[in-house]
């Protein structure tokens, strides 16, 4: 929420505001034409056999969806925040789940293979992405200070370095490392290339932000610990990046939360994370949709924890500082 | 400055050096790696039932994980399974990542630039196939129309008319698609032609097993006519190591289960026809 003081009337409770927007939902069921699916189902009663109800049918189908959809907000709007969010995450998560329930999953094939994608893929997938964001933050702190130096060597190298491996895509890296090594002499199997290539890539971006971070401490502290007659790395370590920290923290988590699901790029190379597992388990029985949102479910609960794990450190920096 | 950069031209003359010394020297190094190993890397591709994929236990199952196994256990070591896409294994240069593919591959004369086929092992129709409800009723309705299929397949070639078998069977370019739509597998393209005629293909081609595999799944779709063509189908060995005492082992062992009825049995384990009868692809045509 904004930290501000004025607080405006609800826009739906504004008559003008409300008839507009039913106006544009309408306009806009009525284009995406739901006569077709489960809506038109519904209204058979009334509109006789969906695909021969024609425009009556279609205008029907849109004002019912309209009806209900303003109505629920203009419901929701008489309640409080808190109760506000929890109505609309639930209602939210159920059309969700409807979504999925419209493929007619069989949840017995589901059961059997989640111990298998949990076991391995998910831990697979956490792993390399845990490896990574390591060797990522090492590769971002040397990046970074690489960066901001006099040394010429120094700031060519790391200004080139997040220059090409932000300007390449991840799967193209991916590629290069997996199939350019091994003919300089390198082998490289198929998780150490993902993990390498994971690791310079999401290294050159968090050296923009490590740099951003450390730019954005007041020149000041600089002047002040020079004064007091510190030496370079006992600034960075005591002053600076204690100080840079919290600001980089925030960045570094979103980065993170990406990473785990760039990882799935790694199913490409053959690697038996979660992402291979959900696309390849269904192949022998033809069930792709249930692997596939079987994944997508544990997918989500991971970056649910990992976001609620980056709150909390959020919160701890903010009290200390 | 100097000293390091005569430093660094010594260790590239020296690693050049070493990569010729390893490159002439290749002969027979891969079969003695496996030996000395104990192991066997075979590269399959999991996303292709019947032949291999991944059952409930999280382990490769399917013909061609069979025949992989059996073909280890005959060469007295263990077989590990490798699971890379399969662009990745057509396109050669391995780097001793795999020794072997046991992934039912067509020698044609473009892959064996880059990789040797030491044995022919069985042999299957590749088909059309269409929805229900599609008009088509003979291939050559499907001429200028959108057809779906596996990047880096024969399939993929036969319908680019540019199909270079080794040592197969005569066979007539049928179909002249408008549209090629070529994808990571098979399933996909089934997935595709699933949701009706001419909605994202007009049809696909794939190996007859796949296709029924689909349609005893529930999928509606149905054969269409008679097979394009038949593929031998063989094992791959990295043209870049050239290792002949390799070769010549997988060749012994495959003529060794062909004459012994492994190979038959594997397939008819394995590939079943729509009445439920089993079929028995190791025979030549």
């Amino acid at each position: 929420m904004f930290v501000d003081t004025v607080i405006e009337d609800k826009a739906l409770h504004k008559p003008v505001f409300l008839i507009g927007l039913s106006l544009t939902v309408l306009a806009i069921f009525f284009a995406l034409n739901f006569t077709n699916t489960i809506f038109g189902e519904f209204l058979r009663p009334v509109i006789g056999a969906p695909t021969e109800s024609g425009f009556f049918g279609r205008f029907a189908v849109s004002l019912v969806l309209t009806i209900i959809f303003v109505g629920n907000l203009f419901a929701i709007s008489f309640f409080k925040l808190k109760v506000q969010v929890a109505i609309v995450w639930v209602e939210l998560f159920l059309l969700f789940l409807a979504f999925a329930y419209s493929f007619d999953l069989k949840m017995s094939f589901i059961q059997s293979r989640i111990p298998l994608m949990i076991s391995r893929g998910l831990f697979t997938t956490i792993y390399i992405s845990a490896i990574s964001i390591l060797i990522a933050t090492v590769i971002a702190i040397i990046g970074a200070i690489a960066k901001l130096s006099n040394n010429g060597f120094a700031y060519a190298i790391s200004s080139f370095y997040t220059s090409l491996f932000r300007g390449l895509p991840l799967l193209l890296q991916l590629f290069l490392i997996y199939k350019g090594l091994p003919q300089l002499g390198f082998m490289v199997d198929a998780v150490p290339a993902a993990i390498t290539a994971l690791s310079l890539c999401y290294g050159a971006y968090m050296t923009e932000i490590f740099r951003a971070g450390i730019q954005s401490i007041p020149k000041g502290q600089w002047e002040a610990s020079r004064a007091l007659g510190f030496k370079f790395s006992l600034i960075m370590r005591k002053i600076i990046l204690p100080q840079a920290i919290p600001i980089i923290v925030p960045p570094t988590g979103n980065q993170f939360i990406a990473m785990l699901k760039d990882s799935s790029l790694a199913s490409v190379l053959g690697v038996w994370e979660l992402m291979y597992l959900a696309r390849t388990l269904g192949q022998r029985d033809f069930r792709h949709m249930e692997m596939l949102l079987t994944a997508a479910m544990i997918y989500w609960v991971l970056t649910i924890v990992l976001e609620i794990i980056q709150a909390r450190i959020e919160e701890k920096y903010k009290q200390k500082s | 400055m100097n000293i390091k950069f005569d430093l660094n031209k010594a260790t590239l003359v020296l690693t050049a050096a070493l990569l010729s010394i390893n490159m002439s020297a290749k002969a027979g190094v891969v079969y003695d790696y496996i030996k000395a190993n104990n192991e066997l890397m075979i590269a399959t591709d999991a996303n292709w039932a019947p032949f291999s994929y991944i059952d409930d236990d999280g382990e490769m199952q399917g013909f061609d994980v069979e025949v992989g196994r059996e073909i280890a256990k005959r060469m007295g070591v263990e077989a590990r399974f490798i699971t890379p896409d399969w662009d990745v294994i057509t396109a050669g240069n391995w780097n001793m990542r795999w020794d072997v593919s046991v992934g039912s591959m067509t020698p044609t004369a473009s892959r064996s630039e880059v990789l040797n086929f030491p044995a022919t092992y069985y042999y299957t129709p590749a088909a059309f196939a269409v929805h229900t409800d599609s008009p088509v009723t003979t291939l050559a309705g499907l001429n200028g129309k959108n057809i779906c299929t596996t990047a880096a397949s024969t399939w993929e070639m036969y319908l680019q008319g540019n199909l270079d078998m080794l040592n197969a069977p005569a066979f007539t370019y049928d179909v002249t698609p408008g549209t090629i739509t070529s994808l990571k597998d098979g399933s996909m393209c089934a997935d595709d032609t699933r949701l009706g005629a001419g909605v994202r293909n007009d049809g696909f081609i794939d190996s007859v097993p796949m296709i029924q595999g689909a349609i005893e799944a529930g999928y509606p779709i149905r054969f269409l006519g008679d097979p394009a063509f038949h593929e031998p189908l063989s094992l791959a060995t990295d043209l870049g190591n050239d290792d002949p005492e390799l070769d010549a082992e997988l060749a012994r062992i495959i003529a060794e289960m062909q004459k012994d009825y492994t190979l038959s049995l594997l397939s008819i384990q394995h590939f079943k026809n729509a009445d439920g009868s089993s079929e028995d692809y190791t025979i030549a045509y």
